[in-house]
């Protein structure tokens, strides 16, 4: 019984998220509301579930609402007028059901409003399904085919999670929003296989293939908002291996990416300026984690390579190599108080790292401050209960290396190389 | 000496880790307990798979489990199964409000593994003695002699002892 109105109310939400399509005004309200009735109502259920616990053990919900406030000062990182925001809302719904011994079903619809960082409204994140291929006290290993989640990166899979992340905006440089909706999961198929040992600790290897559809609104945000054509992702090859020594507070990490993009314009007849292109894009990482009790050290280094071959006129050729790095430590100052300082530094070409080169090669159409993107971060997070927390945090960014559009930037509204921002978030997930 | 005890006795509480009966294993290691709750082992020997129940993560004999039993931190915890809740890669324990309630689960969930204080342990002993609770028995396996006067019947919960 409980299980069935469990699932009413998820298909309940899932029709109204696809009716977000349709109409768009009084949308967010309606979710929320919507939302807030299913968190009550299935916490209610958790603490009314007492005598029937088999029913959690292959049907699971969990979901997670959060509104924030957000002010960006000189940039159009979130809206074009400068002015505080509300436009800081996530919301997300997962269910977990075991078909079998062996396959699982798994998915999650997430809505969010960011203004200018994605395309406002409903998306899925992921729906697989999960296949335990083998498993025994010290190996597993796993094969998901469906829309899977990115892993790979050290924040990757919590970047979308409000309260699983370190900090409301996450490190641009690797956490790009402007490529969110392609770099948070693919179509496709991807492996895990986890080996613990009582010597060497634990290793976590993943490999995932596949391609993220890319919308209009999309290759607006990634190309131009002159891109009247339409781009594809061809396809996304990734490989990340973890490893934690035994007992050991360290974990490490490395990731390789390569994706294939293209681009085929309207035609100068339609108002396209843009023409057919090709893009890559590859990008490895190395990360570390320290989790003590009060202190947490955290960092990533990477390096990205980014091909155009085409777009601007037929014959164009370009091949950057950019870098960057992001530090962060967390200080938990009680059991409920935690305290957030980052730096992150990103060029987009490591020969060219002060921009200079590229303003002059265009002529001053993109001014140099484009060429990269430093975030000086700090923040607090309170944790009001186990499942609901506040978060606030002030930016001061150097640079426009990651505003959108990326590839044909807007240098009149991000007129100046410095800009700031703050944002507090509430958070409540169950 | 019995103020003294009786001052002493709440920090000395013991922390239990307890099974659905049917589970075979009368002991485990704490690497063994540590891959159980940090979801990397799935299934007990005899292949059945193993469901993890928990307490809230502010409760506060949580947070003595998880730095004395298992040697991690809460928050890390929170993190491993909050990756494997939102990301689709695998289930999470199941989280329960109270430790009457966690037994209730392990007692109904087969394959079930959580933990409860001591005190509760013979609290629901004594109330099962007195007909308070009829379904209610508790079987011990551990063979140490104090523990064994303590709770020593069979019945519907293991409890399950931890070497190092």
């Amino acid at each position: 019984m409980l299980l069935k109105l469990k699932t009413n109310a998820a298909v309940e939400l899932t029709s109204r998220v696809n009716n977000l399509y349709c109409s768009r005004s009084l949308l967010s309200r309606t979710l929320l509301c919507t939302f807030l009735v299913v968190a009550c109502f299935a916490t209610k259920v958790q603490a009314e579930e007492g005598k029937t616990y088999a029913n959690s053990k292959d049907f699971q919900l969990h979901g997670f609402i959060s509104q924030g406030l957000i002010d960006v000062n000189g940039s159009d990182f979130v809206n074009d007028d400068g002015e505080l925001s509300t436009e800081l809302t996530e919301i997300g719904l997962n269910a977990t059901y075991q078909l079998t011994d062996t396959f699982r079903l798994a998915g999650q619809v997430v809505y969010l409003d960011g203004g200018n960082r994605y395309a406002q409204g409903a998306r899925v994140d992921y729906a697989l399904l999960d296949w335990s291929a083998f498993t025994d006290e010290q190996w597993q290993a796993n094969i998901y085919l469906g829309r899977f989640k990115n892993n790979h990166w050290l924040y990757s899979s919590s970047r979308d999670i409000p309260f699983a992340r370190p900090s409301i905006i996450l490190p641009q440089s690797v956490y790009f929003d402007g490529f969110r909706d392609i770099a948070v999961g693919s179509d496709g198929i991807a492996a895990k296989l986890s080996h613990s040992t009582d010597e060497y600790g634990n290793f976590d290897l993943q490999l995932s293939y596949g391609s993220s559809p890319i919308s209009d609104e999309q290759t607006k945000n990634i190309l131009s908002e002159h891109a009247q054509g339409s781009a594809e992702q061809d396809y996304d090859a990734q490989a990340s291996l973890y490893w934690q020594p035994a007992f050991s507070p360290w974990r490490f990490g490395v990731s390789l990416l390569e994706a294939g993009f293209t681009y085929d314009s309207a035609g100068q007849a339609n108002g396209d300026f843009f023409f057919d292109s090709d893009f890559t894009f590859q990008f490895y990482t190395m990360n570390a984690i320290y989790e003590g009790e009060a202190w947490e050290f955290s960092g990533e280094i990477y390096q990205q390579r980014f091909t155009i071959d085409g777009f601007y006129f037929p014959a164009f050729q370009l091949d950057n190599v950019g870098q960057g790095f992001y530090l962060q430590s967390r200080y938990k100052l009680t059991q409920q108080l935690t305290l957030l300082a980052r730096y992150e530094d990103f060029y987009l070409d490591k020969d060219d790292k002060d921009g200079k080169e590229m303003e002059e090669s265009t002529g001053g159409a993109i001014p140099y401050y484009f060429g990269f993107h430093k975030d000086t971060t700090i923040g607090v997070n309170y944790d009001i209960t186990s499942n609901f927390s506040v978060r606030a945090e002030y930016h001061w960014v150097r640079g426009a290396g990651r505003l959108t559009p990326v590839v044909a930037p807007n240098p009149a509204i991000n007129d100046s190389e410095d800009w700031q921002m703050w944002a507090v978030q509430l958070m409540y997930w169950f | 000496m019995l103020i003294l005890a009786c001052l002493v006795n709440p920090q000395a509480l013991a922390i239990e880790i307890v099974t659905h009966p049917q589970v075979a294993e009368s002991s485990l290691t704490k690497s063994q307990l540590r891959r159980i709750y940090t979801m990397r082992q799935l299934r007990w020997s005899d292949n059945r798979a193993i469901t993890v129940f928990v307490l809230p993560s502010q409760h506060s004999l949580h947070q003595r489990f998880a730095k004395e039993r298992l040697q991690i931190f809460p928050y890390q915890l929170n993190r491993v199964w909050h990756k494997l809740t939102y990301s689709g890669l695998g289930v999470a324990p199941t989280i329960v409000q109270s430790e009457q309630e966690l037994i209730q689960a392990v007692i109904n969930t087969p394959g079930a593994i959580g933990y409860v204080g001591d005190k509760t342990l013979i609290k629901l002993r004594q109330q099962h003695e007195q007909g308070l609770i009829s379904a209610f028995k508790i079987s011990q396996k551990v063979t140490n002699m104090e523990e064994e006067q303590k709770v020593s019947r069979k019945g519907v919960v293991n409890v399950v002892k931890i070497k190092d």
